[in-house]
């Protein structure tokens, strides 16, 4: 295989990193499976609670509060997403100007603007309270 | 030099095979380079902290400086039994601090540890040099979340699944000023590739060109590392350990470490993004690393710096914490934008 550099071959060596970043700390469980030592009892491995018996497990329901941030977060990432390509629109030269200002900066201005009102409608609606 | 020329010749005949090399080879370096860096951060942390709360700190082992302690400390964690608690969900248990430390590698693998000058020419440290590095490295960052969210919910204990509620949260909330803060900084410097923004600071730092992005996105760092005063997700006083209070021996270990790489990281990251990277007046008769020692004097001030922080500051409650994100940084952050694409313009 030869040929120039395409920009997927920019991923290859994070894949390696991937997989020994991986197995870094498998080596050290192995390790520490032969050299430590292994007296498990009932007790010792309970669930920490305050020194007390624990109660029931940790499967707690959750107030429906945490979705409103989930779909928040989503709505806002994926607004910011759109900014990341318009970088390199703004930077070209082929976008058209109208009174001075090229077409590209007016539109992202009205979608800040758009954003931010969006947000201020979720602050007045109380979505991002913490409860 | 003759080197250098044929490994850009086998780099340009064989370049997927070039790659595999390159990534295991700097996989391999970056991973010892890293997790010693980090125990020297975690020596450093706890020297300077010493030093400012008017006591010693370590100094027993290895002499008065107590440079050894960190060794005792593995040899220590290496040492104590594994326990995995009764009622933990096995598989996750054992998975997050794996996942943890892999997504520490995956930043790694992207970010310039600064820079060399071989003959007149700058020569970055990196090893993945894409185009959209910045966007690349800020993605890998919030993944940490996800191995911390593993532990907590994986432990069966109500203080980790608090904990890992509470990382998340503080995630989603800092994630997106962050975001809209690098996208500034790309405004500037015209490109998302990490190196090209260290390159555009020649003239003028962009912490000074935005300071309000720089202040924006220091917070938002300290943030996703989970440092005072945002550390909410292992608050002693109130979770016990958080996230990790069912994690013993050497699995805390991994995740206590996975904290430090990150916070080592992150620092780089403010470095290249604000503080213009490695960018420096070229020191005459070391010409050759006068690049590395400016970054290296910058990355240590920032580390000093957030440790000066965790120090001086209390602890913040979570409410506070994501109002502090969703409804003061994330305006303020597109207010930043603004400025940029503003400033950006003038100077065009």
């Amino acid at each position: 295989m030869s040929g120039e550099m395409v920009a997927v071959d920019y991923y290859i060596p994070l894949i390696m990193f991937l997989i020994i970043g991986a197995l870094v700390p498998i080596g050290a469980l192995a390790a520490v499976k032969i050299i430590s030592p292994q007296k498990s009892t009932f007790r010792k491995r309970s669930t920490y609670e305050g020194g007390l018996r624990p109660i029931r497990d940790a499967g707690v329901q959750y107030n429906v509060q945490y979705y409103l941030f989930a779909i928040v977060f989503v709505i806002f990432d994926v607004e910011v997403l759109f900014l990341y390509p318009w970088i390199y629109v703004y930077a070209s030269e082929a976008i058209p100007a109208v009174g001075g200002v090229s077409i590209a900066i007016t539109g992202m201005l009205i979608f800040i603007v758009v954003l931010l009102i969006g947000l201020l409608y979720d602050i007045k609606k109380e979505a991002l309270r913490w409860v | 030099m003759e080197l250098l020329s044929a490994i850009t010749d086998f780099a340009a005949r064989e370049p997927k095979i070039f790659a595999v090399i390159l990534g295991l080879i700097g996989a391999a370096v970056l991973a010892s380079v890293i997790n010693v860096a980090a125990m020297a951060v975690v020596w450093l942390e706890r020297k300077v902290m010493g030093d400012l709360q008017a006591r010693y700190g370590p100094n027993r082992v290895g002499g008065r400086w107590g440079i050894l302690q960190l060794g005792a400390d593995a040899i220590k964690l290496f040492t104590k039994e594994d326990i995995i608690p009764r009622g933990a969900d096995k598989s996750v248990y054992v998975w997050a601090p794996i996942v943890a430390s892999a997504t520490t590698m995956l930043v790694a693998g992207a970010i310039p540890f600064g820079a060399v000058i071989i003959d007149g020419r700058e020569i970055p440290l990196v090893v993945a040099n894409m185009d959209i590095s910045a966007l690349y490295v800020e993605a890998a960052l919030s993944l940490m979340a996800i191995g911390a969210f593993m532990a907590g919910y994986s432990s069966n204990n109500k203080y980790s699944m608090l904990g890992a509620f509470r990382g998340v949260a503080r995630m989603i909330a800092y994630e997106v000023p962050m975001g809209v803060c690098v996208i500034s900084v790309a405004v500037m410097a015209h490109s998302l590739n990490l190196v090209e923004i260290v390159n555009a600071q020649q003239s003028i730092w962009f912490a000074v060109a935005q300071p309000l992005g720089f202040v924006i996105f220091a917070i938002c760092l300290i943030t996703d590392l989970g440092r005072m005063p945002f550390d909410q997700t292992e608050a002693e006083e109130e979770i016990i350990a958080g996230y990790n209070t069912e994690y013993s021996g050497i699995r805390f270990g991994l995740l206590y470490f996975q904290e430090y790489n990150m916070m080592l990281l992150g620092s780089i990251l403010l470095v290249l993004l604000f503080l213009g990277g490695w960018n420096g007046p070229v020191i005459p008769v070391i010409s050759f690393i006068s690049p590395m020692i400016w970054f290296f004097m910058k990355l240590l001030i920032v580390l000093v710096a957030l440790i000066w922080i965790r120090v001086s500051l209390v602890r913040f409650r979570i409410d506070q914490v994501t109002d502090l994100g969703w409804k003061v940084l994330l305006p303020l952050s597109l207010v930043n934008f603004v400025w940029a694409v503003a400033v950006g313009l003038y100077f065009a």
